[in-house]
C-alpha cells in the first residue's frame, strides 16, 4: 500500500513538474515578446521622430504714411498673421549613424508649403553631405535663429529675410578643430534664384530656368577656445535672369557677414547676433508696368542688417531667471529708382518669459520708419511711412 | 573693368575657400590638449546655447538624442568628436 502511494505521488509530482515547466515557459515567451513590442514603441528608442515648432499670438499695429502733405493714419489687430503663426512639425529619421532625413512642413500664412526636405551623408568626420530642399547656407540667421522658439523677437529683421533662404540642390559642409579654435565650411551648389519682372528675387524652382548653377557657401570661424564668438562670411553667385526674356543673362552677386557671441558675464547670459548682407543684381532693362513698349533701369543693389543684444539673468535664484530682455536694430536699404526702393530702419525692443527651456512668451514692440525712394515716374513713390507694432506671440519647441 | 573686378572677387572667394576646405579636410589641426579633454557636460554647456537654451538630457531618449545631434550637427557644425561628447553626456545623464 505504501509502494503504492509513493507511486502514486512521484508520477503526480512530476506531472504537475513537466505542467509547471510548460506553463512557465509559454508565458516567459509571450512576456519576452510583449516587452520587446513595448520597448520598440517605447518613446526614446526609434530612429525616428517628430519634433517641430509652433507658433501663435496677437498682434496690433498702427500706421502712419505721409505722401504729398498728406497724413494717412490706419490701424490693424489681428490674433495671428503671416509673421505670428506657424505649425511646423519635423520628421526626423537617421539609418544608423551615417544618414539623416529630414522633412519639415509648414502650415502658415493660409497655406501649407515646405521648410526643408533633404537627406544628408555624414561621410566622414568633418564632411556632411546633403541633397534636396535645404536652408541656403548664406549668413546663420535663416538657418540658426529664425525659429520662433529660438529667436528672442516675435519679428524678424526686415531685409535679411528678404532673399529667399532655401533652395534645391547639393550641399557639403563641416566642422574642423583648428587648434584652440574651431572653424566650419558649408558650400551648396543650387538651382539658384530668379529675377522677378520687378527686380526683386524669387526662391530657387525645382526646375532651373537658366543653364546656370548657383554656388553659395560659407565660412565661420570661432577664434576662442570657449566657441562663445563665431564669426562668418558668406557669398551667392549665380544666374539669375531668364533666357529669352529681357533677364538674359543677368547675374546676381550676394555678400553676407555675420556675428554671434554668448558668454555668461557673472550671472548675466549675454547674447549678441548680427548679420550685414550686400545683395546685387547686374543691370537690367525692366519692363515698364504700365507700358510694355517701355522699358526703365535702376541699380539693383540692396544692403540689409541688423545687430541684436539680449540679456537673461540666468545666474539668479529667482523667477527673474526666466526672464529675458532683447533689443535690435534693423536696416534695409532697398534700390532707388525701381518700384519698391525705401530706406528702412526699424527698432524692436522686447521682453520674453521662458516657461521651459523650449517654450517662451515674447512681447515685442517694432517701431518702423521708412522713406520710399522709389520711382516717381513709375508712380511708385510711396512718401514716409512709419509704423508701430506691438505683438505678444507664444513660441513652443515640440 | 567693373565686371573683370567682380569676377576677380568671386575667384579669389571661392580659391580662398576651396583651399581652405580641401587642406583642413584632409589635414586637420589637431585641437590643443585642454580643446581635447573637454567632457560632454563643457561642450554641451558651450556649444547649444550659442543658438538655443541647453536642453535637459531628460527632453528626450537616448535613441533620440543620438537622432538630434546629428540634426544639431548639421546647422552648428559641430565637430563630429564635440556631438558624440555631448550625445554620450546627454544619454548618460537622463
Amino acid at each position: 500500500m505504501y509502494w503504492f502511494i509513493l507511486l502514486v505521488a512521484v508520477n503526480f509530482n512530476k506531472l504537475s513538474a513537466q505542467n509547471t515547466v510548460t506553463f512557465d515557459s509559454t508565458v516567459l515567451d509571450r512576456i519576452n515578446a510583449l516587452e520587446n513590442a513595448v520597448n520598440s514603441n517605447r518613446p526614446g528608442n526609434d530612429h525616428f521622430m517628430v519634433v517641430g515648432l509652433t507658433t501663435f499670438g496677437y498682434t496690433s499695429s498702427s500706421n502712419n504714411n505721409t505722401i504729398g502733405g498728406v497724413s494717412t493714419i490706419t490701424k490693424a489687430n489681428s490674433l495671428a498673421d503671416a509673421n505670428h503663426y506657424e505649425f511646423s512639425p519635423m520628421f526626423l529619421w537617421r539609418h544608423g549613424k551615417k544618414f539623416l532625413m529630414e522633412f519639415e512642413p509648414s502650415f502658415s500664412n493660409n497655406g501649407l508649403g515646405v521648410n526643408w526636405a533633404d537627406i544628408s551623408y555624414f561621410a566622414a568626420p568633418n564632411l556632411i553631405l546633403r541633397a534636396g530642399y535645404f536652408v541656403l547656407p548664406f549668413g546663420t540667421y535663416a538657418k540658426r535663429e529664425a525659429a520662433g522658439w529660438i529667436d528672442k523677437l516675435g519679428t524678424d529683421p526686415m531685409g535679411i529675410t528678404a532673399l529667399p533662404s532655401t533652395d534645391y540642390g547639393v550641399e557639403a559642409e563641416g566642422g574642423l578643430a583648428l587648434g584652440s579654435m574651431k572653424m566650419n565650411y558649408d558650400v551648396a551648389l543650387t538651382n539658384g534664384m530668379q529675377l522677378n519682372a520687378d527686380g526683386t528675387l524669387a526662391g530657387g524652382n525645382i526646375v532651373d530656368n537658366n543653364n546656370n548653377r548657383t554656388v553659395t557657401a560659407r565660412l565661420g570661424l570661432l577664434p576662442f577656445s570657449n566657441s562663445s564668438l563665431e564669426l562668418g562670411v558668406s557669398g551667392m553667385f549665380g544666374k539669375v535672369g531668364t533666357p529669352g526674356t529681357n533677364t538674359d543673362g543677368a547675374t546676381g552677386n550676394m555678400y553676407a557677414l555675420d556675428l554671434n557671441y554668448v558668454k555668461q558675464v557673472n550671472s548675466v547670459l549675454v547674447n549678441i547676433k548680427g548679420q550685414y548682407n550686400i545683395m546685387s543684381v547686374s543691370d537690367v532693362n525692366y519692363i515698364n508696368p504700365f507700358d510694355a513698349t517701355k522699358t526703365y533701369t535702376f541699380r539693383n543693389h540692396s544692403t540689409a542688417g541688423f545687430i541684436q543684444c539680449s540679456l537673461r539673468p540666468t545666474g539668479v535664484d529667482n523667477f527673474l531667471k526666466n526672464f529675458e530682455i532683447a533689443g535690435r536694430y534693423t536696416s534695409y536699404n532697398a534700390p532707388g529708382h525701381s518700384t519698391w526702393g525705401a530706406d528702412q530702419h526699424t527698432v524692436t525692443l522686447g521682453l520674453d518669459y521662458w516657461l521651459s527651456w523650449r517654450t517662451v512668451v515674447k512681447a515685442t514692440y517694432d517701431t518702423y520708419q521708412g522713406t520710399s525712394t522709389a520711382s516717381q515716374a513709375l508712380n511708385a513713390y510711396t512718401g514716409l511711412t512709419t509704423t508701430n507694432t506691438f505683438s505678444l506671440q507664444v513660441s513652443i519647441q515640440l | 573693368m567693373k565686371i573683370m573686378k567682380k569676377i576677380n572677387m568671386i575667384t579669389a572667394f571661392l580659391a580662398v575657400s576651396c583651399l581652405l576646405i580641401v587642406s583642413l579636410t584632409f589635414n586637420s589641426c589637431a585641437p590643443t590638449k585642454a580643446v581635447a579633454d573637454k567632457s560632454g557636460a563643457q561642450l554641451w554647456a558651450e556649444n547649444c546655447q550659442r543658438c538655443h537654451n541647453t536642453p535637459a538630457p531628460s527632453s528626450f531618449g537616448p535613441e533620440q538624442w543620438e537622432t538630434i545631434g546629428m540634426h544639431m550637427q548639421t546647422r552648428s557644425l559641430i565637430t563630429e568628436k564635440e556631438r558624440d561628447k555631448i550625445v554620450d553626456f546627454l544619454k548618460g545623464s537622463r
